[in-house]
């Protein structure tokens, strides 16, 4: 089967991402924080590749973190979120009735607060930080999940394979782990793909707010803010984090939607007869 | 010997609601519909879709409720069972479905299905000379609980269905459409195949069809069923020679070379 | 007149789906392809419409009336669609655009290949719907797919079918999907509008008795080969292929009561790239000779038309 261009292109730019996120535990070519005010405002040169900021620090250094940052924040918010948004839509799917329902009521309530409302509120409750963050975008992701989760596990339960396990005596949460799990994990990793961009975004929106991650830990959405009152100065301290940002998110994206493309029966091809 | 007695069931399915201050409609699936099967037996029945044959098997698996009337395996309600105690006793009736493609899960090997309704009793024997037994009684090879369902056509996944559904040496089949999908030179495969595991193994069979041909070829007794109603039953030929309803003269001349 | 000659299709990987396969069906003639999954039969049909799936290769010519039309002649064919060649498929309900309501999806190509005006068009898809026997055909009009039943639907498609006038009507499994009562009544459908139309039919089915109420002649295919044709009823009363024979001796009858175990063709159908160069059905064969497994046997004549086996050829 030939590779679909979205999914080879968002694919490479993921693994970019996930390798400098994975590069900068080990090494980076200075310490991210590390001062150098005499040294402020560097153009490109052998020893800072991008350059330096306002505060002498390297550019490439502190991008390196703040894609780490980014990344965690991303796979643990979508993480915990599939996790309890899936739980509760094989919950759903499985219980039926009342259960059914209320669970699903509960994921339109969720959908109807702004994930940004939500993140400003834990932030002046709790103070801003990047655990927050996590907190919050995990809590918007467990409607989306449920509801994927529930749509799929839905379809699955119709199948006779699923009544054979019935048949078989099978209680529902076994029939649940054993048949409807495996089944419906593509439409769930597809999502999170998704939601992963999604995540990056709003991650770099709430640090731009200042509500993520603090001074002296980087993030692209911050690196943005600061970058703002310095646009005529020294522009390419705004790309850069910017041009970081897209990358993700369009990487996420497009791997989404291949997967999606790969993975879904109603765009497959019919086998010839 | 009554192994299942079908005492005047009837199930009845609420309908979306048309209008707002009005009752939702009412189905009646399933209308009092009667019979007994025997140990070793096969009973046809005969109908199309919406005649309520599948809500029959349902009804008879357990699956549903019946609203009125009661099903006795045994001379047991199953109804009255708690839930864990219905698992257990489900070793005793098996189901064979109509699709070859959609009864087994995809992403599961053929062993580890056959083996589920051992899981679900939850025993401590190793599954596998089990499941080695059951796939050679329908003509398959131990060695083939390693494969998946699409390494198989759709005679030999039938195959796998019934091995699924003898391995806890039950006493009823259900065989809901088991061969309706299956092409006529594979058909009349697995229709012997049920009738040898049949004699070999004790089964009463509740051989469930919309091809009359089907039936008559296969079962000792027969029900016609018509809009969750039985309008007309008794032994096959005398059906067949004397049928007593319209209906039945439609379903001959479209089953008739 | 219409017909095929010396038409094969390959799949990508070069297995013949249809080894030259000749046909021919005269205005009114009602024709019957019978065989099983993988035979080769809704491959052939789609070929008789210029509708063989991307992918696949197909040779041969067709003759649709008097001109000869290359397979994959893509503007050809659009010409003839319609106009010369119609197709039903088994699922009515994917075949209707749910969206859209009967009379306007039976309008449109009274509008776009006939000329006709809107209403003059929803007259006709109304004079329509009436030969097709639905009942209260002007109510149909406005009425969208999920509103009929399934012999409905299967009239609706047979209407928008006849919009053109089609010289030849291919039905692929028309009745598969439906219950027997409303079967009947469809292939009653066929029978009536070939006659009073002069129509050709090309009859698709899996099921010896749909075919045996609707046809006159028939083909059996098995394996992408015509292994046997003639007259419908004499086929079936008293069949030469051995294929034929074991397909309708393993047909479950109502002459047979009571577990009775049928005759059968051992083994399954091979996928294409298992079976032989020969005759297709070698390896399944109950009287096969060393022969048939390499080399192909021609078409021999029988009492009931011809078939093609080594056992019929020059008897040694």
């Amino acid at each position: 089967m030939r590779v679909p261009f979205n999914l080879a292109l968002g694919a490479a730019l993921v693994a970019l991402v996930l390798a400098v996120a994975l590069v900068s535990l080990v090494w980076t070519p200075h310490p991210h924080a590390a001062l150098d005010v005499a040294n402020k405002f560097a153009p490109p040169s052998a020893v800072h590749w991008l350059g330096t900021d306002q505060l002498g620090r390297d550019l490439v250094s502190q991008l390196m973190v703040a894609a780490r940052n980014s990344m965690a924040v991303a796979v643990l918010a979508v993480g915990i979120g599939c996790a309890l948004g899936t739980g509760l839509g094989l919950l759903a799917a499985a219980r039926g009735g009342w259960t059914e329902e209320a669970i699903m009521r509960l994921s339109d309530l969720g959908f109807a607060f702004p994930a940004l409302l939500f993140a400003i509120m834990l932030a002046a409750v709790f103070g801003p930080s990047l655990p927050n963050v996590v907190i919050a975008i995990a809590f918007i992701n467990i409607p989306t999940f449920a509801r994927v989760s529930r749509a799929a596990a839905n379809q699955v339960w119709r199948r006779d394979y699923v009544w054979a396990a019935r048949a078989a005596g099978m209680g529902r949460f076994a029939i649940s782990r054993d048949h409807i799990l495996p089944n419906i994990a593509a439409p769930v990793i597809v999502q999170m793909t998704i939601e992963f961009a999604v995540a990056i975004l709003v991650e770099a929106a709430l640090s731009y707010l200042g509500l993520g991650a603090q001074p002296p830990n980087p993030s692209w959405g911050r690196m943005l803010s600061e970058a703002q009152t310095l646009m005529y100065l020294a522009p390419q301290l705004a790309i850069w984090p910017g041009l970081c940002i897209v990358t993700a998110v369009l990487g996420f994206s497009l791997l989404g939607d291949g997967l999606r493309d790969i993975t879904d029966p109603r765009l497959t091809r019919v086998r010839a007869a | 010997m009554t192994l299942l007695q079908v005492d005047s069931v009837s199930r009845r399915y609420r309908l979306p609601r048309r209008a707002l201050m009005r009752p939702a409609p009412v189905l009646t699936a399933v209308d009092g519909v009667s019979f007994t099967l025997a140990r070793g037996e096969t009973l046809g029945v005969v109908g199309e879709s919406g005649s309520g044959k599948s809500t029959l098997a349902r009804l008879v698996m357990g699956f549903e409720r019946p609203d009125a009337g009661r099903v006795l395996f045994d001379g047991q309600d199953n109804n009255d069972l708690p839930p864990a105690a219905l698992r257990a006793a489900r070793r005793r009736f098996q189901m064979v479905f109509q699709d070859p493609f959609g009864s087994l899960d995809p992403r599961r090997r053929v062993g580890w299905s056959v083996a589920e309704p051992l899981r679900a009793l939850k025993g401590t024997e190793d599954p596998a000379p089990r499941v080695a037994e059951a796939l050679e009684q329908v003509g398959l090879r131990a060695a083939h609980a390693g494969r998946y369902p699409h390494e198989f056509s759709g005679g030999q996944r039938q195959r796998i269905a019934i091995a699924r559904a003898i391995i806890t040496r039950p006493a009823l089949l259900v065989a809901d459409e088991a061969v309706s999908a299956l092409d006529v030179s594979v058909q009349a495969q697995i229709l012997n195949l049920l009738m040898d595991l049949q004699e070999e193994l004790g089964l009463a069979i509740l051989f469930i069809s919309h091809d009359l041909a089907v039936v008559a070829s296969t079962c000792d007794r027969l029900l016609v069923m018509q809009g969750g109603r039985v309008l007309e039953a008794g032994e096959t030929g005398a059906v067949l020679d004397a049928p007593g309803h319209d209906y039945t003269r439609t379903l001959l001349a479209a089953a008739r070379l | 007149m219409i017909a095929a000659r010396g038409l094969s299709i390959r799949t990508g990987a070069g297995h013949a789906a249809v080894r030259s396969a000749d046909l021919a069906i005269r205005p009114g003639e009602r024709l019957g392809v019978v065989g099983e999954s993988g035979s080769g039969k809704t491959l052939l049909a789609l070929a008789m419409i210029g509708m063989v799936p991307e992918g696949l290769q197909v040779s041969g010519e067709i003759a649709v009336g008097g001109t000869v039309v290359a397979p994959g002649d893509e503007a050809a064919w659009q010409r003839l669609r319609a106009r010369e060649v119609a197709m039903i498929f088994q699922e009515p309900m994917s075949a209707l655009n749910p969206l859209a309501r009967v009379g306007d999806t039976i309008a449109e190509p009274l509008m776009v290949h006939r000329g006709l005006t809107r209403s003059a068009a929803r007259a006709q898809a109304r004079e329509l719907l009436e030969e097709t026997g639905i009942p209260q055909p002007e109510r149909r009009l406005d009425q969208y797919p999920h509103e009929l039943s399934g012999g409905q639907r299967q009239r609706v498609l047979i209407a928008l079918a006849l919009a053109c006038d089609p010289a030849l009507l291919i039905a692929d499994e028309p009745t598969t999907a439906l219950d027997a009562a409303v079967a009947l009544r469809i292939t009653d459908l066929l029978v009536r509008l070939a006659r009073e139309r002069r129509m050709a039919l090309l009859f698709i089915s899996h099921d010896l008795a749909a075919v045996a109420r609707t046809t006159e002649a028939m083909l059996v295919m098995y394996g992408g080969d015509i292994v046997e044709r003639g007259a419908t009823d004499r086929v079936l009363a008293d069949p030469a292929h051995p294929y034929t024979k074991g397909l309708i001796a393993a047909r479950p009858s109502l002459a047979q009561r009571g577990r009775r175990r049928l005759p059968t063709i051992p083994g399954t159908v091979p996928p294409l790239e298992a079976l032989a160069e020969g005759c297709r059905f070698a390896g399944r064969c109950p009287v096969e000779l060393p022969r048939c497994v390499h080399l192909r046997p021609a078409a021999t004549a029988t009492a009931s038309g011809s078939a093609a086996c080594h056992l019929l050829g020059a008897a040694p």
